[in-house]
């Protein structure tokens, strides 16, 4: 379609440019100050393009943090985790909601759904009585098996399977011999990777976003997850903004790549069901 | 191959009314059985409570003479075809053809020669390496039935398989069906709501109704001697016209009867016929003839449908504004809009329904 170059037209598209802009600017400035020292970053104005002191910056950090990068293979693995198991436990509550019939399941369904309305800071205090009597402070499975399922996830997969699988597909596997779980396996699991590629990521950076969690759960540094780890560094004399720049940029790169490459899946996902296929 | 017996066979659905009623029926052997009727009826709940996809709620179910009720659907030797063919959209054919065997834990080379074996009998040995979705309609069709065919069942069972085909494939694939079937020799039931595909391809044909299986026969049985006008109405098309009509005299010859006013026919009948009073007169488009207006009944001609080989004509019956149907060979009639003719139906061939729509039998 041709695009049409009238005045309202061009006041809506310099909108979104306008918001785009905004949106990015953080971002922009996280990566030009891993570039610069401290004394470039607060000087005015700043600087608005990459200079030459990113290893100067990454060397501060290090010896500032020493386990940064134990700290980085910290959120790693927490974030992995917890997306694997949200993956696998919310795919397969949703399709119970979805292609099961059990007795009180609308019930069950509403009650999954009203933990979304609980803010997350209420369960902090439960959740740390909870480890500590389990034993699991200061370990990363306290901050993996509670997040190992969320309503969101079961909700989202519910709708895409409930839209996107026919129940003769099920009845079909079921007759050629498919038990229930080979059913989910075999058939459900490869016809739901669109939604694995937006539930995964948005838990993903969840997790590898979560600040509170760590902060109430890890003492040790050594345990810390990235977010943790670099808000420590504001707290302890002057704020090496250059450092904490450098690390922000090194912690944000998984995500982006990870939003590359996942990116078309998450908008499928994202607009499954909207519309007949 | 097997031998099917439902035994009072009912379902039901909590509190509602029960979608299957005591249903006994006998399927032989090597048998094509069709079930047909109208939407809602109950056939496809019945055929898939004979592939284990619903509980049976009473009765009991055998399967080559083994009670099934219980039985897991991948271990009662049934196969199905859907009607929206059900093919698993992340495999290839070849794949989505071998998937039963391959659960059963068979080796490559088994599942290999026995989707070849199938390919070949369906002629699709090329599209072996494709998805579902660079397929037709026709073909997904044929990959269906062939995944069937793969796991070499007891009882094939096809759910409408042929209604999302356009009608020139579906000629095609009932006659590729008739031709699998005389193949395999294999016990096949069929669930559709054509009743072409109902009278073509059944050796017996189930016809139900509400839950219920109003008559089963041979397909040329039921269509000359329907049980009630419900079976009367649901075969054939155009469908059996019906007038009402009152039965004046009945000796153990014959039957006179008053159609439409003054109008006297006289039926030949080897009964005495119980019934009295008003009844209903059933005769087929084909059975009925356009003669000279003083000897037939008069009618005006409303319509005329032009089918090539035949056409319909559509007439409204004087002193009963009854519509009638009439099937005549193409062209050579000279009929047109708002001529007035006569109508003589074939005495022989017409059938009497009582109050209750039940058929009464002459002969």
């Amino acid at each position: 379609m041709k695009a049409k170059l009238n005045p309202a037209y061009l006041s809506a598209y310099a909108i979104v440019l306008g918001g785009a802009v905004i949106m990015l600017m953080p971002f922009w400035f996280m990566f030009v100050f891993a570039t610069h020292s401290d004394t470039d970053i607060l000087s005015v104005p700043p600087p608005m393009w990459f200079g030459d002191a990113f290893l100067d910056n990454m060397r501060l950090l290090l010896g500032r943090l020493p386990y940064f990068w134990h700290n980085l293979g910290m959120s790693f693995y927490v974030a992995i985790a917890t997306t694997v198991l949200n993956l696998f436990f919310c795919s397969l509550a949703g399709y119970a909601f979805a292609m099961f019939e059990f007795k009180y399941k609308e019930y069950l369904f509403a009650g999954v759904l009203s933990t979304m309305l609980l803010p997350a800071f209420l369960g902090m205090i439960p959740s740390v009585l909870i480890m500590t009597g389990l034993g699991w402070m200061n370990e990363p499975r306290a901050l993996i098996v509670p997040a190992a399922c969320g309503a969101m996830g079961v909700f989202m997969m519910r709708q895409f399977i409930g839209s996107a699988i026919p129940k003769e597909l099920l009845e079909a596997a079921r007759i050629d011999g498919c038990g229930e779980f080979g059913i989910y396996w075999r058939i459900v699991v490869p016809l739901i990777t669109p939604a694995f590629g937006t539930l995964g990521l948005i838990t993903f950076i969840g997790a590898w976003n979560n600040f509170m969690g760590p902060l109430v759960i890890m003492n040790d540094m050594q345990m810390y997850t990235v977010p943790l780890a670099l808000r420590s560094l504001s707290g302890t004399g002057q704020v090496p903004w250059g450092a904490i720049s450098a690390g922000s940029a090194v912690a944000v790169l998984p995500l982006l790549v990870l939003f590359v490459i996942t990116s078309r899946r998450l908008i499928e996902g994202l607009t499954a069901g909207a519309v007949k296929a | 191959m097997a031998h099917l017996s439902l035994r009072n066979l009912s379902k039901r659905y909590d509190n509602n009314p029960p979608v299957i009623e005591n249903l006994n029926l006998d399927i032989h052997d090597g048998e094509f059985m069709v079930f047909v009727g109208p939407s809602g009826c109950g056939k496809s709940t019945l055929m898939r409570m004979i592939a284990g996809l619903e509980e049976i709620s009473a009765g009991e179910l055998h399967i080559g003479g083994e009670l099934a009720n219980d039985t897991p659907p991948a271990e009662r030797g049934v196969a199905m075809v859907f009607q929206s063919y059900a093919l698993y959209p992340h495999m290839t054919v070849g794949e989505n053809m071998g998937f039963a065997l391959k659960l059963a834990g068979k080796s490559k080379q088994e599942v290999a020669q026995a989707v070849g074996r199938a390919a070949e009998i369906l002629q699709i040995s090329h599209l072996l390496e494709r998805k579902p979705k660079a397929l037709s309609g026709g073909q997904r069709q044929r990959v269906a039935i062939g995944r069937a065919i793969v796991r070499k069942p007891k009882v094939f069972l096809f759910d409408e398989p042929l209604s999302n085909l356009d009608a020139s494939l579906r000629v095609q694939m009932r006659i590729e069906l008739s031709k699998l079937h005389k193949e395999l020799g294999t016990t096949m039931i069929y669930v559709t709501h054509d009743q072409v595909e109902a009278m073509t391809l059944g050796d017996r044909i189930a016809v139900f109704n509400q839950g219920r299986m109003e008559q089963l026969g041979a397909p040329l049985e039921l269509y000359e001697r329907p049980a009630n006008q419900f079976v009367a109405g649901f075969l054939g098309s155009p469908k059996m016209n019906f007038v009402p009509c009152q039965l004046k005299d009945a000796s153990s010859s014959e039957i006179t009867l008053s159609v439409a006013g003054d109008n006297r026919l006289v039926l030949p009948s080897s009964h005495t016929i119980a019934a009295r009073g008003d009844i209903t007169l059933g005769v087929r488009p084909e059975h009925l003839h356009i003669v000279p207006l003083e000897q037939g009944f008069r009618a005006r001609v409303d319509l005329l449908e032009h089918l090539g080989d035949a056409e319909i004509v559509y007439l409204e019956l004087a002193g009963s504004e009854q519509p009638i149907a009439i099937k005549l060979p193409s062209g050579g009639h000279g009929l047109k809009q708002g001529d007035l003719v006569g109508l003589r139906p074939d005495a022989a061939r017409a059938v009497l329904f009582g109050k209750q729509g039940q058929a009464i039998r002459l002969q």
